[in-house]
């Protein structure tokens, strides 16, 4: 039996893919107990028990590596715990250092390096995508509002305004432009990146790297439908030659380790590479619908299983997301408050 | 050939497996599609079309060429 923590179980009109990777886990034989970790009491996955055996609330990571850690200790002390894999952004950088002293105490996960955490990074993209052949839109990083004000005369509107890890926005002149900047730049910080809009079929791949040069699996698909938060809500399968050895390419030049999500739109047969997420996206269920368990070798690997499988799915298959609704008692509800777990 | 790799369905229903892109054509688009995949030329399949519909052939090689700069503008047709 294998006890399994799994975040981003929130649901919502901005979907965690927690939900999705514990489902590829269900589907995988393996003996699994699932735990969800959530942030919030109302995540919808704290009520979800017939898919979630046991829930914690979580410290949120800017409390710091030390409270994290004891939590994550906690449970394994009081539940058991084997392997984490961590499904936000936010999450990664700590859950990245504690890595090894995670694995001290017996808990797996299979994530990026630092370095390759780093490599991803908005600002880095531009170097990355040219060692490995790949367009980026033209990028400039701008630290201040003057500097915004030099750089765009290079641009044509519309133009992203995009902050280093999170955020972007198209801005339509100057003036939507610097309040984008001040947005972000109080949000996330700076700098911020100012970017040309390619217009163009947006597609991606999912996948997870062996840490070695190759992966256990990759799934190409293109969004059909996104809602106004960006997120697919329908999505088709494609076979595209191309995609697949411009990211083979990125695996072998990174080594990458890990689940990654590589954003890019192609124009006129050219691929331009936009964003690559260091983790699962929150449409995950997809490659296990269409036979390719990416959580489930991911866990895999994390347990030091063979987690390796063909990449072979049909062109042409359909994902679709709905909304469910359910009723149940405010017994969970007390228990996650007064106990932070059910 | 671009052409080549489309998923057409009798009813008129075309996928690119390679751009996730879909479409749809009436029985005449789907008759150019299903010749132009054979490899047929476009005078042959103006001739055919001509026949089949008893119009001038010049008037079918017209319609035909306006039907291939739309699949060009979609992106799937490449000569």
């Amino acid at each position: 039996m294998y006890k399994v923590a799994v975040s981003g179980i929130n649901a919502i009109d901005n979907p965690g893919p927690g939900l999705g990777v514990i489902k590829g886990i269900r589907e995988e034989n393996l003996d699994t107990m699932i735990v969800g970790l959530a942030y919030d009491a109302m995540e919808p996955g704290v009520y979800m028990d017939w898919i979630i055996d046991k829930v914690y609330l979580m410290p949120y990571p800017s409390e710091g590596e030390r409270v994290y850690l004891n939590r994550l200790l906690y449970i394994k002390e009081n539940f058991g715990l084997d392997v984490i894999i961590p499904t936000l952004d936010t999450e990664l950088p700590l859950l990245i250092d504690l890595s090894d002293q995670l694995k001290s105490y017996g808990i797996s996960s299979f994530l990026p390096t630092k370095e390759q955490f780093k490599l991803r990074s908005k600002e880095k993209l531009p170097a990355l995508s040219k060692e490995a052949h790949i367009k980026t839109p033209k990028t400039v990083t701008v630290t201040s509002l003057e500097d915004l004000s030099r750089a765009i005369q290079d641009f044509t509107f519309p133009v992203m305004i995009k902050g280093l890890f999170y955020k972007a926005y198209k801005a339509y002149n100057l003036q939507e432009a610097n309040h984008y900047f001040c947005s972000i730049a109080n949000e996330w910080g700076l700098p911020i990146l100012l970017q040309e809009v390619i217009s163009g079929e947006e597609i991606n791949v999912v996948g997870v790297g062996d840490g070695e040069g190759g992966h256990f699996g990759l799934l190409a698909i293109k969004k059909l439908w996104i809602t106004s938060l960006g997120k697919i809500w329908t999505g088709v399968t494609i076979h595209n030659d191309n995609l697949i050895k411009t990211t083979e390419r990125f695996l072998q030049i990174t080594k990458w380790r890990g689940a990654f999500e590589f954003e890019c739109i192609i124009k006129n047969e050219e691929i331009f590479l936009i964003e690559i997420n260091p983790r699962f996206p929150a449409w995950i269920y997809f490659s296990v619908g269409v036979g390719i368990n990416l959580p489930g070798r991911l866990l895999k690997a994390a347990l030091n299983l063979d987690p390796y499988g063909d990449s072979f799915y049909e062109a042409g298959k359909l994902y679709i997301r709905y909304t469910e609704d359910f009723v149940t008692d405010i017994d969970n509800f007390q228990k996650l408050i007064i106990r932070g777990e059910r | 050939m671009k052409i080549n790799r489309l998923a057409i369905s009798e009813e008129g229903f075309i996928f690119d497996p390679e751009t996730g892109n879909s479409f749809t054509t009436n029985s005449t688009g789907l008759t150019i599609l299903k010749y132009l995949k054979e490899g047929m030329s476009i005078e042959k399949i103006a001739s055919k079309i001509a026949q089949e519909y008893e119009i001038e052939e010049e008037e079918a090689l017209k319609d035909i060429l306006d039907f291939i700069e739309q699949l060009r503008i979609y992106g799937i047709f490449q000569e």
